[in-house]
């Protein structure tokens, strides 16, 4: 199970956030003056309970959500200045990974797996249904990387939902990506798959050197899984220091309360 | 979103440290427990319960409104009169003409290839015209809009009306049938399937655009295989509605059993008549038997 050299990129990006702020259209402020640099090749956890703003944040990195005002920065390209050609080309070379998984359940998981290679494909390509040779093979590598290659030819909706998440990862890996965003990964997950899914997020960050950022709200998964953790609480960052030595006091000045069981996977 | 993860207060992980105290006195369980509490405070019942009790007799007085003989003349004595008139020949209906079947093959034959073939071309042009009036597969609100507007147009129209129309500019025929049906059939499957869409599971569709690619990549590849069932179902209904439409599009010159069912009514030939409503029942009976297979492979 190791990873191929080819979907090893030739070079991460760094994330550079400065004073950003989102307002949503009913009027909450999901984000308030962020600013957060982040390395190439860094491995952050991102921590807070639901509504402080994490999912906010992971999707102003790939330009899904708007920022209202401040600017967001990957690699050379600044998210706000782009075209729509520009913003898909952009994405493209960022992976995102879902909760929910997200994938097109009635199709097979190459099919799924491919998506990731839409941003390189054109659209005649698209609609037969023709890829090339060359990005079947990037796909069936990002599978037998996260150890479901047998699961190829099966439909995504018969996979359990361990399975389900790996396949996501693959559709991330098969993009080549220079970031990888995972909102809440394992929340969906039971504790041995939610270990499985972060240690396939880890290998992505040490074997192939590509900046994670992951939002979780469990802290021992953040603890374990994170060289570095953000900390959210109410759109603002409350916490920004190593993930490993954060104290209790820590998690309790983020969460806004005493920790509770419900804090921590466990397993 | 973390709805399931979010801890809730009073939610089982926080209860028995705070429920301790409140222990000894009986717990809720214990059923006459509950004497010294404070009362429970239940929020005001939401006003507005007598709306649908309104809409029902807003409805029954617009009926009675309508049968009364002042509002458009609703005559029982008319109806019971006529309808002794009708009594013998719906006894003809029941004795069909079975020597009549060799002139209503071609006919129906006709009839079966005007529904196969609307509901084949119907089915192309509905395909894409579905995604685009749908909001997860069109998010452009312009576009969507004069999609669904072109579309409420189109289905406003009764077939018959198209057929009447279409017979006066392309002449007499199958063709002006067939394309009142395809028009009639892009209505019915954009309504159903892009209403499926709407209601559908975005997470796949943003999955796609994370990943950087167009909206029409997007529809090709997640929103087209989780949109198909409702597409094929949509499908075969019209093709059942076809068979039915298409017999009756004859009436004004626009091919298949219409036609003879048109001639057959003017002689008062309600044993031929009956002979055709009959094949009718049947080409309707195999389509459903045909199509409640394929559905069951489907899903």
């Amino acid at each position: 199970m190791t990873l191929a050299p080819q979907q090893v990129t030739s070079r991460s990006w760094p994330v550079r956030v400065r004073d950003v702020t989102v307002r949503y259209p009913g009027g909450v402020t999901a984000l308030d003056g962020v600013t957060l640099d982040i390395e190439a090749g860094e491995m952050v956890s991102v921590v807070g309970l639901s509504g402080s703003g994490k999912s906010t944040l992971i999707r102003t990195i790939n330009g899904l959500v708007p920022v209202t005002s401040g600017e967001v920065t990957v690699g050379e390209h600044t998210l706000g200045r782009l075209s729509g050609r520009q913003a898909r080309a952009v994405r493209g070379s960022i992976g995102m990974i879902f909760q929910s998984f997200n994938l097109a359940r009635r199709t097979t998981v190459l099919n799924n797996v491919l998506v990731g290679r839409l941003a390189h494909t054109p659209t005649w390509r698209t609609l037969l249904g023709a890829y090339t040779a060359a990005d079947k093979q990037l796909a069936f590598e990002a599978l037998d990387s996260v150890g479901i290659l047998d699961k190829t030819w099966q439909r995504a909706s018969n996979l359990s939902g361990g399975q389900q998440q790996r396949v996501a990862i693959a559709r991330a890996l098969t993009q080549q990506p220079r970031i990888v965003l995972a909102d809440e990964p394992v929340a969906s997950l039971d504790p041995p798959s939610a270990h499985a899914v972060m240690g396939d997020l880890r290998r992505i960050n040490t074997e192939l050197g590509i900046t994670v950022l992951t939002n979780l709200h469990l802290l021992d998964l953040a603890r374990e899984y994170g060289t570095r953790m953000i900390g959210l609480r109410a759109g603002k960052v409350v916490y920004d220091g190593p993930a490993a030595t954060a104290s209790d006091a820590v998690f309790e000045e983020i969460y806004g309360r005493s920790i509770r069981q419900q804090d921590v996977l466990g397993g | 979103m973390k709805t399931t993860q979010t801890p809730r207060p009073g939610a089982a992980g926080g209860v028995p440290a705070a429920g301790g105290a409140q222990a000894a006195g009986g717990t809720r369980a214990a059923g006459d427990g509950t004497a010294g509490r404070p009362p429970l405070a239940v929020p005001p019942r939401p006003a507005g319960r007598w709306k649908p009790w309104a809409a029902l007799a807003v409805v029954l007085l617009l009926t009675a409104a309508t049968l009364s003989p002042w509002a458009i003349g609703f005559d029982a004595d008319a109806i019971a009169r006529n309808w002794r008139n009708g009594a013998d020949r719906i006894v003809r209906l029941f004795s069909p003409d079975w020597s009549f079947f060799p002139r209503t093959v071609e006919p129906m034959l006709e009839t079966l290839q005007m529904a196969v073939v609307a509901t084949v071309v119907g089915a192309a042009v509905a395909l894409p015209v579905s995604m685009w009036a749908a909001r997860p597969t069109n998010p452009d609100r312009w576009t969507r809009g004069a999609v669904r507007l072109a579309l409420n147009v189109v289905r406003a129209v009764p077939e018959l009306l198209y057929a009447a129309v279409l017979v006066a500019m392309v002449g007499v025929g199958a063709l002006p049938g067939v394309i009142a049906l395809v028009l009639f059939n892009v209505g019915i499957i954009v309504k159903m399937v892009s209403e499926t869409i709407d209601g559908s599971d975005r997470g796949p569709l943003e999955a796609g655009r994370a990943a950087g690619a167009t909206q029409t990549q997007i529809n090709r590849t997640i929103a087209l295989p989780d949109m198909l069932p409702s597409f094929v179902n949509q499908t075969l209904y019209v093709l059942e509605l076809n068979v039915r439409a298409s017999s009756v599009l004859g009436l004004v010159g626009a091919g298949g059993l219409g036609l003879l069912v048109d001639a057959v009514r003017t002689y008062y030939r309600y044993d031929q008549l009956s002979l055709i409503i009959l094949e009718i029942l049947v080409a309707v009976l195999v389509i459903d038997l045909v199509s409640s297979i394929v559905r069951r492979r489907l899903v």
